[in-house]
């Protein structure tokens, strides 16, 4: 069972579309997310859009040329780090939206 | 699944900054339209010949002709899309269509009559394109099963069928995937891209039938719109000169060991470091001389077909490779086994 850690206001969490034949490095438009910045509704709705990417997350991504989207999680006063890579066709359109507009709405 | 690990340092967000500063939402919202996300790709089944359901009519042919159909996804993400040109069809007037067409069947025809291999399997693997896949989307790829195009965005990108080494490279994804396996990550993995690169510049070169000297060693040549400042998306002959580009930034290949580039990005870096094994053909062929394909490009394929290929082999064992397949095909004391060997050691890989 895939799970989140907790994500409290230490949590920074950076989303990057990766990968592709053009791979050059501007178009992978890391979007950073302080969560010391957000508040409680905020963060809420980030981690319903993280925990949405799970179930469609793999490590075998990119091949062929295929995009996928990257998801880093890291905590400001610990060294663990979360990385969760989704296959650009299986992206959750909330994690699109989060990715390009920095928008964490949740249908 | 996710992946927990000590953090070892975390990417500057410059590129980020470079967006926001000089592309504005105009360039955002057309990467956007290109995500609109239909879970219709299909899934990579493994490597090819072992799917169980071919697209539509097509079967396998013992025959050394191309076995070709074109697909029009019509702006869509649904996989294959509407069949628009079949083998032996006549041009259907649609550039991007008729590109790659025209583009498939001359890397067939490469792969068939200089190194003997029919099709990506070399089994007569029909081979399959989808054209006018997205929105202006800025790709194209090779998903296990055919070959798909975008359209491009029209600001940084052209259509994505416009050079034929581009649609060679997806291509040659396929033919790897076949042989070597090399696994897409880190060093293996930027060897698989650099294979692709080198074959894919080896089609144009044959079909232009320009030396290794009259070649530009270019890879995407005309897919930057005129808006960027670049002549093609990576050099094989100067990694890191390309483009030089206000939006895109400066073009980062490195073409020597001791740039390397240790990164989490782009699977550890694949469509980076893969200038390293690139510009290392390049220096063979060149000191070699003459066509490319038929002394240095053979020995690659040697390599890239030879069972000793490890799935995740490292740039010096990709060189030890290269090195025994010359003295193999040409001699130990040949010159194009020591123009190899000295091509490795001038990009700061070791044969020890």
């Amino acid at each position: 069972m895939k799970e989140l850690p907790k994500l409290g206001p230490d949590a920074l969490v950076r989303v990057s579309r990766q990968g592709g034949f053009a791979a050059i490095s501007a178009l992978a438009r890391p979007r950073e997310i302080d969560f010391s910045n957000c508040n409680e509704d905020e963060r809420g709705r980030i981690c319903s859009v993280l925990e949405r990417c799970l179930p469609e997350s793999t490590e075998s991504v990119g091949r062929g040329d295929q995009r996928f989207y990257q998801v880093e999680l890291r905590f400001k006063d610990k060294p663990d780090e979360l990385t969760i890579t989704i296959p650009e066709d299986r992206a959750p359109s909330e994690l699109v939206r989060l990715w390009d507009k920095g928008d964490a709405k949740v249908p | 699944m996710p992946r927990l690990g000590s953090f070892n340092g975390f990417i500057p967000p410059y590129i980020l900054s470079r967006i926001i500063d000089h592309g504005g939402e105009h360039q955002r919202s057309h990467a956007l339209g290109t995500l609109s996300h239909v879970r219709s790709l299909l899934h990579n089944p493994g490597p090819p010949g072992v799917r169980q359901a071919p697209l539509g009519e097509l079967e396998r042919t013992d025959d050394e002709r191309a076995q070709r159909s074109i697909y029009d996804a019509k702006q869509g993400m649904h996989l294959p899309g509407t069949l628009v040109r079949k083998e032996g069809q006549a041009a259907v007037g649609d550039i991007a269509v008729d590109e790659a067409y025209d583009y498939l069947g001359a890397t067939f025809d490469f792969f068939w009559h200089v190194l003997g291999r029919n099709s990506i399997d070399n089994r007569g693997l029909p081979l399959v394109g989808t054209v006018h896949y997205g929105q202006q989307y800025q790709n194209a790829f090779w998903n296990g099963e055919q070959m798909v195009f975008g359209d491009g965005d029209g600001e940084i990108f052209n259509r994505f069928t416009i050079a034929l080494d581009v649609i060679a490279h997806e291509l040659v994804h396929g033919v790897t995937e076949s042989e070597a396996g090399l696994v897409y990550v880190n060093q293996s993995g930027a060897l698989n891209e650099s294979v692709s690169d080198v074959f894919g510049v080896l089609v144009k070169q044959y079909s232009l039938k320009q030396t290794a000297d009259q070649a530009d060693w270019l890879i995407g040549e005309g897919l930057l719109t005129d808006k960027i400042n670049g002549r093609a998306l990576r050099s094989m002959a100067e990694p890191g000169t390309a483009y030089d580009d206000p939006l895109l930034g400066k073009d980062p290949q490195p073409g020597h060991m001791r740039d390397f580039i240790e990164t989490r990005e782009d699977n550890g870096g694949v469509h980076l470091n893969s200038g390293i094994p690139n510009r290392a053909f390049y220096l063979a062929a060149t000191a070699i001389g003459g066509y490319a394909w038929e002394g240095v490009g053979r020995v690659w394929y040697d390599t890239l077909c030879d069972s000793r290929l490890t799935n995740d082999a490292d740039f010096s064992a990709f060189a030890r490779l290269t090195v025994l397949n010359a003295s193999h095909r040409f001699g130990a004391e040949a010159r194009e086994t020591q123009a190899i060997s000295d091509a490795w050691g001038g990009v700061g890989v070791y044969l020890t």
